[in-house]
């Protein structure tokens, strides 16, 4: 039976969507934006299934944002010839990842975590939660799921709007400038979309835009500011953060004994940020216990100065031409300082 | 495998072609057969047996309980099929929560037993292919209609993959006789099978998942009392997040169905313009209120044994249709919900007995179950549309009991919408109450609007240029909004 109307409704809805996003698509390239994926659930796990290369070929980064944009992957593996796995998430605790990674009895390689005092020694849901529902994720993975992650990497490798931390409808309406209620949870600026593109290897990088605007900046340094204030837990202090040190040092021995190697690094900060951090969480009550107790190897930014030398632009991430740089140093002090080698490197000649 | 994913795309692009390419029918029953097992087992493989467990079991028991003349032997083929059936459905549904009141129930009595809690995963749609299949089971039994002798036919009705797990809970005689002859879609079913399966996925992955689920979650999510405008906000978006994820997987359903030429039954026609319980119950979940009908409520009397048997029927009818949803004791206390409102309707409806009869088709026994919707009911009117808003409301109270996961957090979201809470807090922003507000406003008037007509009439009514930019903007978002492969709500059931 035939349907003329349905057939031209169809035509014409079909025409209609091409041209809106294909325009919506030439606009975001236009404005400069470049492909970036989302960093959710599906990417997480492709990236966790990736981690049991040899122990001589991969290293897995576990932790918050910070390692996300200090370490850059690529100068990682171009320089070690490396497998770098970013398993980092943005505002959470590393231990539910480390704990997960540790009792997988085939997992047997080097980790590289990220010590954010706040993010690193807490139990709030809001820091704990995330990583749990990823590594649940991870292992829970249908056939489905696995499968539609791969559709949608190979489109959004093709188009900018795509992006669905920012250009999606539900980023859209949140960015709307409608007024904030009285007593309701928001931040005092949105996160600006320039602050932070990710890498289908789950690197994050500012915008060259970012770095030069002092007011995006500030808009960040805001947000950082403001959840320093929300944030009324108290540091974890005496039995407390034994039970932290106990729990770590399980999940470190367990990885050693198979072979693998746990690694702490304390990124750069400035400003409030540093601060706040060394005044609720003292060196060494926090990071000094921290090695000792787990008797694992460290790298303290303090500690070092090819690492503390750094302009932090909103006190809490570097910029790629800075993390490159960082990233090439720390590799340099894991070498010579450290013990660590890397079999698979290229010639390298530092400068 | 979910309607809104993209392997869902890929999946059914590739049967499409299969089913309109110049085959056999035999070998295009045998594509969808094959396809839809691929369908459930892309969830969980293991699982599969299950579906063939029940598929094989209710095929063999299905001819035997019409061909055997003996009494006895025909009884103990349909225990074997509830068995088999239900002893499923409760083992993996109820298992958990069987222990957990036992449990409690002795610890009550004094004894100290605190049994390992059992890690049982709940196979998908484990109670919608339950159902399908004790329907044909227990028409066979009582010969309603003539044994499938196809075992492939009989495994598309129980498999079909775009009833699958979800429903609509579909019975033999709607399904079996469109797999006796051969049939793909012509040019108006495909293409108003994409149009349903276009405002489905709108429905679920716009308005449900990026529109309302974070203020539903976040409400109901709060361990606090909250603010009057946030309790009823946050259970006015759960109650269009449940209608949206629902009927859009039903409406999907459809649409998928109709785009390979076969016609499955509706399940959703506008339930929040519904004017009262009986009339919410022949809106909402059509096909499940229909089974409950003719296999729960009619089996244990009806309206057949007098007016206090009918009220105890209703009740039983509701109470074991909302353990059907959930097993949690919430689901219970929303089923007596339902149950006590048409209770409160029947004995309306008793007392205005005579002016029903005069001027309504009501069956007498409509009350609490589907029947034809009374002609008063048809009526557009200020009187009925305040009527649809008042149903509305008390429909709003019982998802307070569906969606909070135990009865404190339900406590404490009625006590925020009915009193008023110093210092209740204040959860959701601005946007979200805007969002709420116009969705929730809009639903309630294109419910009223459509109540009497269905969708792809209206579509055909329509001018195609109009048509054709409602269908884009109705794209646009869906593609927009990229929200994909979330569950539906009703897969848990």
């Amino acid at each position: 039976m035939e349907a003329p109307n349905l057939k031209k409704a169809g035509i014409l809805a079909l025409v209609l969507v091409v041209i809106v996003i294909g325009s919506w698509e030439h606009y975001l390239r236009h404005k400069g934006y470049n492909i970036a994926y989302d960093d959710g659930d599906g990417l997480w796990a492709n990236k966790r299934a990736m981690v049991y290369e040899p122990i001589d070929k991969a290293t897995v980064f576990i932790g918050s944002s910070r390692n996300k944009y200090d370490i850059d992957i690529y100068t990682w593996q171009s320089i070690t010839g490396d497998h770098p796995i970013q398993l980092a998430l943005e505002g959470d605790s590393p231990l539910p990842v480390l704990d997960d990674l540790s009792a997988d009895i085939k997992f047997k390689g080097k980790v590289i975590v990220d010590v954010t005092e706040r993010l690193f020694f807490t139990t709030r849901s809001n820091n704990v939660d995330e990583p749990k529902e990823m590594v649940a994720y991870y292992k829970e993975r249908t056939p489905t799921q696995r499968f539609s992650f791969k559709v949608n990497h190979l489109l959004e490798s093709q188009f900018v709007f795509l992006d669905k931390n920012n250009f999606s409808l539900y980023a859209i309406l949140e960015k709307l400038n409608v007024p904030k209620r009285k007593g309701a949870f928001a931040e005092p600026y949105e996160y600006p979309i320039e602050a932070g593109r990710i890498t289908f290897d789950r690197q994050n990088i500012m915008m060259d835009e970012f770095l030069s605007d002092t007011t995006l900046r500030n808009h960040v340094k805001a947000i950082w500011n403001f959840y320093e204030k929300r944030n009324t837990e108290l540091p974890a202090k005496d039995t407390r953060l034994d039970s932290f040190l106990i729990a770590i040092k399980k999940s470190c021995d367990k990885i050693k004994s198979r072979g693998g190697d746990v690694l702490f690094v304390h990124t750069p900060s400035a400003g409030f940020m540093l601060d706040g951090e060394n005044k609720n969480f003292p060196r060494e009550d926090y990071w000094d216990r921290l090695l000792t107790f787990t008797n694992c190897k460290g790298i303290h930014f303090a500690d070092y100065s090819p690492l503390n030398h750094f302009e932090i632009p909103e006190f809490s991430h570097l910029g790629r031409p800075d993390a490159i740089i960082w990233t090439r140093n720390l590799i340099q002090i894991l070498q010579q300082e450290k013990g660590w080698t890397f079999p698979h490197k290229k010639n390298y000649c530092c400068k | 495998m979910v309607f809104n994913s993209y392997t869902f795309i890929v999946f059914f692009i590739i049967v499409l072609v299969l089913h309109n390419l110049p085959l056999p029918w035999k070998v295009k029953k045998i594509n969808l057969l094959i396809a839809s097992y691929i369908f459930y087992a892309a969830w969980n493989p293991p699982f599969i047996l299950l579906l063939w467990l029940a598929t094989v079991v209710d095929y063999f028991v299905g001819k035997g309980l019409y061909n055997q003349q003996n009494k006895n032997k025909r009884k103990l083929l349909l225990v074997i099929s509830l068995i088999g059936n239900l002893g499923m459905l409760i083992f993996f549904k109820y298992g958990t929560f069987l222990l957990e009141n036992f449990t409690t129930l002795v610890n009550a009595l004094g004894m100290n037993y605190h049994p390992a809690k059992p890690s049982i995963i709940l196979p998908a749609g484990i109670s919608f292919y339950t159902f399908t299949t004790l329907c044909y089971t227990i028409d066979m039994y009582k010969r309603k209609s003539k044994p499938i002798n196809s075992m492939l036919d009989f495994s598309l009705f129980v498999t079909f993959f775009p009833h699958l797990v979800a429903g609509p809970i579909v019975r033999p005689p709607q399904l079996v006789p469109q797999f006796e002859s051969p049939r793909t879609a012509n040019q108006k079913q495909m293409l108003q099978g994409l149009l349903l399966v276009t405002l489905g996925l709108f429905m679920k992955v716009v308005l449900a998942d990026s529109m309302l689920s974070a203020s539903a979650n976040q409400v109901f999510g709060s361990k606090e009392m909250l603010s009057t405008l946030d309790a009823w906000m946050g259970v006015l978006a759960f109650s269009g997040q449940i209608f949206f994820d629902f009927a859009g997987y039903s409406t999907c359903a459809v649409g998928v169905a109709l785009c390979l030429g076969f016609v499955l039954p509706q399940n959703f026609l506008y339930p929040y313009a519904a004017i009262g319980f009986s009339d919410f119950w022949r809106r909402w979940h059509i096909t499940l209120s229909a089974w409950l009908r003719d296999y729960l409520y009619i089996p244990l009397g009806g309206n057949r044994n007098g007016k206090f048997r009918t009220y105890i029927n209703l009740m039983i009818t509701m109470l074991l249709g909302g353990l059907w949803h959930g097993a949690n004791w919430t689901f219970v206390v929303w089923g007596a919900l339902h149950g006590f409102y048409l209770w409160v309707e029947k004995i309306i409806t008793d007392i205005r007995h005579d002016k029903v009869k005069a001027i309504s088709v009501t069956p007498a026994g409509a009350v609490g179950v589907l029947g034809p919707v009374p002609e008063i009911l048809k009526k557009r009117n200020a009187s009925n549309f305040m009527l649809a808003l008042f149903t509305f409301f008390l429909i709003n109270v019982t998802w307070v009991f569906f969606r909070a996961p135990n009865f404190t957090s339900a406590w404490h979201l009625l006590t925020s919408m009915f009193s008023h809470v110093p210092k209740g807090a204040v959860l959701l922003s601005t946007l979200s109450i805007i969002k709420i507000s116009v969705i929730i406003f809009f639903v309630v008037i294109f419910h009223w609007l459509m109540r009497n007509t269905r969708v792809l009439i209206v579509a055909e009514k329509l001018p195609w240029w109009l048509l054709g930019i409602i269908w884009s903007v109705l794209l646009l978002l869906l593609i927009w909004s990229q929200e994909s492969s979330s569950s539906f709500i009703y897969f848990q059931f």
